[in-house]
């Protein structure tokens, strides 16, 4: 329940942020601004909040260590490296590349795909605050002004600060990063067996089980 | 130039500006500077007693530059108040509408600065322009690299006018200085006062007004709050009362504290989603909101819809034009091009990066990438059941499967 609930949340804030972010960049069609900055406004507090209920969750929870297993440790620790799982980086890399043919033992989530998981948490509080540095109630919090000042300044803006330019186009290359990661993460969850996108969209889990 | 014999309100009506106009002015400047419409008269009396007293000189001087800020401030056509009142306030050189000429105007301003050292303000106009060292610009046998060395270092406090003042401005942007065989570097062209004080550890106060050109009432204002209000004390140096009136680019914040987009008539169409998509169309006579047509108001720091230009006759989105950013710094690069959306993605590189490629390319390449891969697994039989299970991690196997983190 919270798997399907966190990904469709997730999956709804990433299309709406998408659309609502591309009509402001450019209102392709007229009447639309209030309502797509809304939406940018609504869901883009409902992709942080999601985000940080998951991080508190994951110091609560327990989740299982690896497949076919009832061994159980606190969420977090399934997150971040394991002992049990050390040197396995390149075999995983390997294995990604067909350079090994078999599946290597390891944990609930392999190396890259931890690392890649983790990255997802800043990268989506900096696309938030990128966002936040543009938008105008929250922009001249010396918080947000310091990322605009440190971009234009970066970017070669003449003396830098107050110019949006920077942190703007950033803005656009978050959306970009977090979409590649979409676009692998849905990738490589479904590649072998689309058990994990049945549970997603038709609640139904594979009763076979692994 | 001002007409010293002359009583203070007699000079103003000499020029056809009224006691009432002249009041009306002090109320927009308390505007400007943040204060209560209450201070209106101590900024009145402050000018009155301030005006040919000659205790406030000023002068202002030109580096690269087109002039247009000497434009905007002398208004030729209707000298604005703010214009007159610069005048009546010792400005006892400047270099394009000066009656005196040649050694008498440099006797006026190396008198003033030498006579008045630690207590006049310098206004600078233009870039500084720092190629061919210096010699770009020379007046009166030197270059103005080292005659802004020279007043900017007795000076009390630098009002830098102008996007060029600031930040070097249009004269330093990339398309001038990108061809063979010159500087790759912008800032070895031109840059702005601070910035090249800065590196001559000259450490006058520099009060940064950018736009293109300046407006006049912001140049009034600063003079206002700087010399006559207390804003630099007796000792010429600036009080922490007027330094937290400045942000950290030296620029005032109740003039540069808001969007363009913040102020605008025309919001309420932007929200609407009410926009003008092409010159001449039946919404721009509606007077909808330019966004499309490449409005820069929504980055612009400026306050421009509040103050206006020309005395308050109109400006630029008023008069159907969609704000092109002079106000922002670097502005030329950053915000062309002006009639239509930004269009370049690419940060810090050289040739600039369309949106719509950026996605064709990242998007082209991770579909592409995974498609292969795709066969790859399809190939190497992984789809479905997966690939078989590893008997022992790799790592366990070459260093024995008993050692501490192994396979349980």
């Amino acid at each position: 329940m919270p798997f399907v609930l966190y990904h469709w949340i997730n999956a709804l804030a990433m299309l709406f942020l998408t659309l609502s972010g591309l009509y402001i960049h450019y209102p392709v069609f007229p009447g639309f601004m209030g309502t797509a900055r809304g939406v940018h406004f609504f869901w883009m507090f409902t992709l942080i909040i999601n985000l940080i209920v998951r991080i508190v969750l994951a110091f609560f929870v327990k989740s299982a260590v690896m497949p076919s297993t009832r061994e159980q440790d606190i969420d977090y620790k399934n997150w971040l490296p394991q002992e049990a799982n050390r040197h396995q980086f390149i075999a995983w890399i390997k294995y990604y590349t067909f350079f090994k043919k078999e599946h290597p033992i390891s944990a609930k989530y392999a190396g890259p795909q931890k690392m890649s998981y983790l990255i997802t948490v800043p990268l989506t509080f900096f696309a938030a605050y990128t966002g936040f540095a543009l938008w105008g109630p929250t922009s001249d919090w010396a918080f947000f002004a310091a990322g605009t000042r440190f971009f234009a300044d970066l970017f070669g803006a003449g003396i830098g600060g107050g110019n949006l330019m920077g942190i703007r186009i950033v803005h656009y290359w978050t959306m970009w990063a977090i979409l590649l990661f979409t676009a692998v993460h849905a990738y490589l969850a479904n590649i072998y067996n689309f058990d994990p996108s049945r549970m997603i969209f038709l609640w139904k889990e594979n009763d076979k089980g692994h | 130039m001002a007409q010293k014999d002359l009583g203070f309100y007699d000079q103003l009506e000499a020029r056809g500006v009224t006691r009432r106009d002249f009041l009306k002015f002090c109320g927009t400047m308390t505007a400007i500077l943040g204060l209560s419409e209450g201070m209106a008269p101590a900024i009145a009396s402050a000018v009155e007693g301030a005006a040919g007293s000659s205790l406030f000189p000023a002068v202002w001087m030109d580096g690269g530059l087109c002039t247009g800020c000497t434009e905007s401030v002398a208004q030729v056509t209707k000298p604005d108040i703010a214009t007159i009142l610069l005048d009546i306030l010792s400005l006892n050189y400047m270099e394009t509408i000066s009656m005196s000429q040649g050694e008498h105007a440099e006797e006026a301003l190396h008198e003033t600065a030498t006579h008045n050292e630690g207590k006049f303000v310098l206004v600078y106009e233009g870039s500084v322009m720092t190629g061919l060292d210096g010699n770009l610009l020379r007046v009166a046998e030197k270059t103005s690299l080292e005659s802004l060395k020279e007043i900017g270092s007795k000076a009390a406090a630098i009002i830098a006018v102008g996007s060029c003042a600031v930040d070097g401005g249009w004269v330093r942007s990339v398309p001038s200085v990108k061809a063979d065989g010159y500087p790759q570097e912008p800032e070895a062209w031109a840059t702005g006062v601070s910035q090249y004080l800065a590196s001559q550890n000259i450490n006058t106060p520099v009060i940064n007004l950018p736009c293109c050109p300046v407006n006049p009432e912001w140049v009034v204002a600063m003079i206002i709050d700087a010399v006559m209000l207390g804003g630099i004390d007796a000792d010429g140096k600036v009080t922490a009362a007027f330094a937290s009136k400045l942000d950290e680019e030296g620029r005032p914040k109740s003039i540069y504290g808001q969007t363009i987009h913040d102020n605008c008539p025309r919001r309420g169409h932007f929200e609407n989603g009410e926009f003008v998509y092409k010159f001449g169309s039946p919404e721009e006579a509606a007077g909808y909101c330019l966004y499309p047509v490449g409005c820069k108001g929504p980055q612009t720091k400026t306050n421009c819809p509040v103050v206006r230009w020309n005395d308050k006759a109109s400006w630029c989105v008023e008069s159907g034009a969609p704000c092109i950013g002079c106000g922002n710094f670097n502005w030329v690069d950053e915000n062309a091009p002006f009639l239509g959306r930004f269009r370049n993605i690419g940060l810090g590189m050289k040739k600039p990066v369309n949106p719509a490629a950026a996605a064709t390319v990242v998007g082209g390449v991770a579909v592409a990438a995974l498609a292969a891969h795709g066969f790859g697994m399809k190939a190497a039989g992984r789809i479905g059941a997966g690939a078989p299970m590893e008997k022992m991690k790799d790592w366990d196997r070459k260093h024995g499967a008993s050692k501490k983190g192994g396979d349980k």
